[in-house]
């Protein structure tokens, strides 16, 4: 598959998976907002100011002084981290790779896209509105990518792209939190200690989830066990890097072992330290650390796959034939 | 009844579609008559709507070079199709397959021996002086002779009644993808307009060109040929078309970074697992840009070393670099005299009256009429540069004289082609509007012509200029017929 191609999938798997997060995470922070427990987390700030610098907002604002933070977050193309600006990103690949794509995947994500574009006025009302919407189209993109594409090495890049940003923000949720994890911990399962959980489940789909899993009250360490070690829940950390490395197998079986072995060793380690691990340590050894440390290692991730796979230096197949013994 | 908007329906007193010079109904539009007398203009505008919203999400735009929102637009689209009877489409697909066979006979003699030049046929100037004549491709011989591909040839109905060709396009003809589109979103919207089973299927064109371009791989190439489309990618205006027609004939769209060419003077596709072997090049990029090494060296939509490639034979680029001369507005003047020494045939479809400043004496009549011609610049395309005699100021006439006494070789004069109009929407009612239609050929072993093609309507009242980038839209076309048509 064309180098160019496979690169641009995997981003399409990245963009439209952000997109959808940045939806859901922001009806939490819509929601809390309004009954008056005021931010409840810094999930929100941490996601979407880390990508938006201050002084980009305060450009926008000077700008036009009437830009809302939601509307900045949400819907500024001024906000390069927008949700808006976000799936455009996405779109804008989706239309260079609309013979690889089916139409209806096409079609859904260019509605997503008019959806967001030609919105005349934002008003607060609009969040919820606005990012159920975009959760049920992502959600319909996915679906139909699914069962509408081709099963080939393209679609295995996508879905690792998908893994890949789902893993880094679980990740993120759970770190916005860390800090309640502290020791020493002041009546860790108190009750706005639980409202905050609770945000962090609804931010990662994983309510019902939680409850379904004979977890009784909803408390920090349970809640961190969940979404980072579960094997059956579909966004922890564990379920997506299991996928990840399935996925990526699957999308290099017909790639030259020299290019495709840095990140299977970044996987398979990565992998194995999951397996071993469990959540009474990593508290007492530091959440935050922890987290830390699996963000860089997917950037390693990231960057063996860009580096050795879709940017590496042309070599002929005959050479490569016999660099690798004839294989 | 509600009032229909085909009643009352006045042509310019110019040819017309829908009636002929005696007022009367075509036979061909009888039955699209009937079922407009059923349609109100709120029946127009609702079903117009779902065309557009049709067209809009399935992403079927053009891009308007700059960031913000609404940069996409769709290219008009007007319901109301034209339709060509099969009796004609016979001339038409004919006179169609004649050209093409001789301007690639005429493009494959000028690139080797020169036997019309040598003839005197065409002056030498002509030919040689086109900035479409590319001197580096001298003796290249493509497979099977064919220097062009895909052309599309522009075709309007003239006074006297039947198809006259406006002009060729030779090098990256655009528009296919209308053809195919509109049709798809006419049998959504507008199903009562159709007569049963007599609409020829136009969905056969990809797989005619995948066909023709698999035809068209080196001698060298013993394997499965492997064919790509190399695209100027997702910022071209006409980017939905390469990526439409990658998908529908299983081509993969490359861009100039994916691919190079090796020591071996091959040409290769990076791919993740290595290299891989390219045997066809269906190329949507301009001669200029093809080849950074050879031509402009700011080009970075090219290929280093592609014209190389081409030359030694490894690769073959459809259409062949050079082709271009055979579609120049001045070497237009002498189609009819190429078919003649090529084919020995007269021309089926036959040129607009064309008078070359070059030659003294055309020069001469051009002077002396210039009132009543349209002036044309050679090697523009858009519609840009055209001055239309009788529509000009005296000092826009007397400018455009001037430009071409100092650069004759770059201009041709034409009459004033009223070329037919066809009914179209606009204010609650049809109104004429001049059209024309371009046919896409392909050249393989034997030409083809897509039955029907792309109808580009001018939107404006009065106005002689179809082109989109003018505000021009376009229509479906119909050719009708049963079997064996």
């Amino acid at each position: 598959m064309l180098s160019r191609v496979a690169e641009n999938l995997y981003w399409l798997g990245r963009y439209v998976e952000r997109t959808e997060n940045i939806a859901r995470m922001a009806i939490v922070e819509h929601e809390a907002s309004l009954e008056g427990a005021g931010n409840v987390g810094g999930i929100w700030d941490s996601l979407i100011h880390a990508t938006a610098a201050d002084e980009v907002f305060e450009a926008a604002r000077a700008e036009s002084p009437d830009l809302t933070d939601s509307e900045f977050l949400l819907l500024s193309m001024l906000n390069p981290g927008s949700l808006r600006a976000t799936f455009a990103r996405a779109r804008e690949l989706a239309r260079g790779l609309r013979e690889y794509i089916s139409r209806e995947v096409w079609e859904e994500m260019n509605g997503l896209y008019l959806f967001l574009a030609y919105r005349k006025q934002f008003v607060a009302g609009d969040v919820h509105e606005l990012c159920t919407e975009t959760q049920r189209r992502t959600a319909t993109i996915l679906g139909l990518f699914d069962n509408t594409v081709l099963r080939d090495e393209g679609r295995e890049w996508f879905r690792c792209g998908m893994y890949l940003e789902r893993a880094d923000m679980t990740s993120r949720i759970v770190d916005a939190k860390y800090h309640i994890l502290l020791p020493p911990a002041d009546a860790v399962g108190g009750p706005f200690d639980r409202f905050q959980w609770i945000a962090v489940l609804r931010s990662a789909s994983a309510r019902e989830a939680y409850q379904r899993t004979d977890r009784g009250e909803v408390e920090g360490p349970l809640v961190a066990e969940l979404l980072i070690f579960s094997r059956d829940f579909p966004r922890s950390l564990s379920f997506c890097l299991q996928a990840l490395q399935r996925h990526y197998q699957q999308a290099t079986a017909e790639t030259p072992k020299r290019r495709r072995a840095r990140a299977a060793r970044h996987l398979g380690i990565l992998n194995l330290d999951m397996d071993a691990g469990d959540v009474e340590q990593v508290i007492d050894e530091g959440l935050h650390e922890f987290l830390d440390d699996f963000q860089a290692r997917l950037i390693d991730v990231d960057r063996s796959i860009t580096e050795d796979i879709f940017r590496a230096a042309p070599f002929h197949p005959e050479l490569a034939a016999a660099a690798e013994g004839g294989r | 009844m509600a009032r229909s908007i085909i009643d009352g329906y006045e042509t310019y007193g110019t040819p017309d579609e829908l009636f002929d010079e005696r007022g009367e109904l075509r036979p061909a539009y009888r039955e699209l008559a009937a079922a407009l007398r059923g349609w109100s203009p709120e029946r127009y505008e609702e079903r117009q709507e779902r065309a557009d919203l049709a067209l809009l999400s399935a992403g079927i735009t053009f891009n308007v070079y700059s960031e913000e929102q609404g940069t996409e637009r769709i290219f008009p689209f007007s319901l109301i199709p034209r339709i060509v009877d099969g009796a004609e489409w016979r001339t038409i697909d004919a006179g169609l397959r004649q050209r093409l066979k001789a301007l690639n006979l005429f493009l494959l003699d000028l690139y080797g021996e020169q036997r019309i030049l040598r003839e005197k046929i065409i002056p030498a100037e002509v030919a040689l002086g086109s900035p479409g004549y590319k001197p580096e491709m001298a003796g290249y011989e493509p497979p099977l002779g064919v220097y062009a591909h895909v052309a599309g040839c522009d075709l309007v109905r003239g006074e006297r009644g039947g198809m006259v060709v406006l002009e060729d396009n030779l090098r990256t003809p655009s528009g296919v993808s209308y053809v195919l589109e509109n049709r798809t979103v006419m049998l959504r919207v507008a199903p009562d307009l159709f007569p049963r089973r007599r609409v020829r299927a136009v969905d056969d064109y990809p797989n005619q060109l995948l066909a023709t371009l698999l035809a068209a791989r080196p001698p060298a190439c013993t394997g499965a040929p492997r064919a790509v489309l190399l695209t100027p990618g997702v910022y071209n205006s006409a980017y939905f078309e390469h990526s439409f027609l990658g998908k529908r004939t299983g081509l993969t769209l490359v861009e100039g970074s994916d691919l190079l060419v090796d020591s071996d003077d091959t040409v290769y596709l990076r791919s993740t697992s290595g290299l891989e072997r390219v045997d066809v090049i269906y190329r949507r990029i301009d001669d200029d840009y093809l080849d950074p090494l050879v031509y402009r060296p700011d080009s970075l939509l090219g290929v280093p070393g592609l014209m190389r490639a081409c030359l030694a034979g490894t690769v073959t680029l459809a259409n062949a670099p050079g082709a271009g001369v055979a579609d120049d507005k001045v070497v237009y003047r002498w189609a009819p005299e190429i078919i003649r020494f090529y084919l020995g045939e007269e021309a089926i479809l036959p040129n607009v009256e064309t008078f070359a400043a070059v030659i003294p004496a055309e020069l001469d009549h051009i002077r002396a009429h210039a009132r009543e011609l349209v002036l044309k610049p050679a090697n523009a395309s858009g519609g840009y540069g055209v001055l239309i005699g009788p529509q000009a100021s005296e000092a826009e006439l007397e400018a455009t004289l001037a430009r071409i006494e100092a650069e004759p070789r770059d201009w041709i004069a034409q009459p004033l082609v009223e070329f037919s109009s066809i009914p179209t929407f606009e204010g609650g009612t049809l109104k004429p509007r001049r059209a024309d239609l371009r046919p896409f050929v392909l050249s393989g072993d034997e030409p083809w012509v897509i039955p029907g093609g792309l109808t580009r309507v001018a939107l404006r009242e009065g106005s002689y200029v179809v082109n989109s980038s003018q505000g021009g839209g376009s229509k479906d076309t119909w050719v009708l017929g049963g079997e064996g048509d």
